[in-house]
């Protein structure tokens, strides 16, 4: 790879600090991190465009309701958090396809992200019948 | 509103260390689920290690409580399988893969929109599943340490000397 980048912070320091950060958010909102009810809310909402009774009665999102929460905005935090640090780090890079999986599979776009999108699909069925 | 503010800055600040770890990448994240480098690990040990210390202090203190979820074994497993099938085809988690949009990594946006589906998808099967897989083996809200009758700091001097050797393992390993 022909880009420079800044050295990645220890992974134990960050993952400590990411333990503090759980801390503080238990002891000042009563929040424990999470992110998949995330899609849950937001698939009702895009769904309430299309078909408003139908959400109403679904037993899922009347248990997990399509509004914005505590977590929703901390979803959307993680991709505010991650641009500022990447744009202030000189490690910010579009990319369409991951350095690895090119030198694995090739450059195509379709066969990356239709593959990364069945693995969502898949992923997020798995997380939801786990509870997170 | 203060609870979306407290949201947005716990995210904004998890985000930032997430990304300068550089751990939300593809590269990076099929590289633990291959063996081949333990970044991710190290990270999510040592994140909860020190929150599992903390927090649990904090609630002997009566200053927080636990947030205890049911524990039902078919869902567990089978959730868990499931993820993990998804996750290596992916290559980001649902938290993850906003943070790797963050940093310009376009082919999470089409994991974000899987992960939309697979919502839509998990909503459609909830009557379903609520009638069969998230019967099977039921305990209700539990913690391991109720399930073994001990201590919760037993069982949390267990896991960080536990977790210690085994980064202290990952290192002489070169991983």
């Amino acid at each position: 790879m022909n880009h420079a980048e800044p050295r990645p912070w220890n992974p134990y320091l960050a993952g400590a600090l990411s333990g503090l950060l759980i801390i503080a958010s238990v002891v000042l909102a009563d929040k424990y991190l999470g992110a998949s009810t995330t899609f849950v809310r937001s698939a009702g909402m895009i769904e309430q465009l299309f078909a408003p009774d139908k959400v109403a009665k679904m037993a899922y999102f009347l248990k997990e309701k399509a509004i914005v929460d505590w977590q929703w905005m901390f979803v959307l935090g993680i991709f505010i958090g991650s641009l500022i640090s990447a744009l202030t780090s000189k490690s910010f890079r579009l990319q369409t396809v991951p350095d690895s999986w090119q030198e694995r599979f090739g450059p195509a776009l379709g066969k990356r992200w239709a593959t990364a999108f069945v693995g969502g699909v898949v992923a997020m069925f798995g997380a939801r019948l786990a509870d997170g | 509103m203060k609870m979306l503010i407290y949201g947005l800055i716990t995210g904004v600040l998890f985000g930032f260390l997430l990304q300068r770890a550089r751990v939300i990448r593809y590269d990076k994240q099929l590289a633990a689920l291959r063996l081949k480098d333990m970044t991710i690990v190290k990270f999510m040990l040592s994140a909860v290690m020190v929150a599992m210390v903390g927090v649990y202090l904090l609630v002997d203190l009566g200053v927080v409580k636990l947030a205890i979820k049911t524990l039902s074994l078919g869902a567990v497993v089978i959730g868990g399988l499931v993820f993990g099938v998804g996750w290596a085809l992916l290559g980001y988690c649902p938290g993850t893969s906003l943070g790797a949009l963050g940093e310009g990594r376009l082919d999470a946006l089409a994991g974000i929109v899987g992960m939309l589906a697979g919502a839509a998808l998990y909503a459609e099967a909830y009557p379903a599943l609520q009638k069969t897989v998230l019967t099977w083996g039921n305990y209700g809200k539990i913690t391991l340490p109720q399930l073994l009758g001990v201590n919760h700091w037993v069982v949390i001097a267990v896991f960080v000397v536990g977790g210690v050797g085994f980064l202290r393992w990952l290192e002489k390993k070169g991983l």
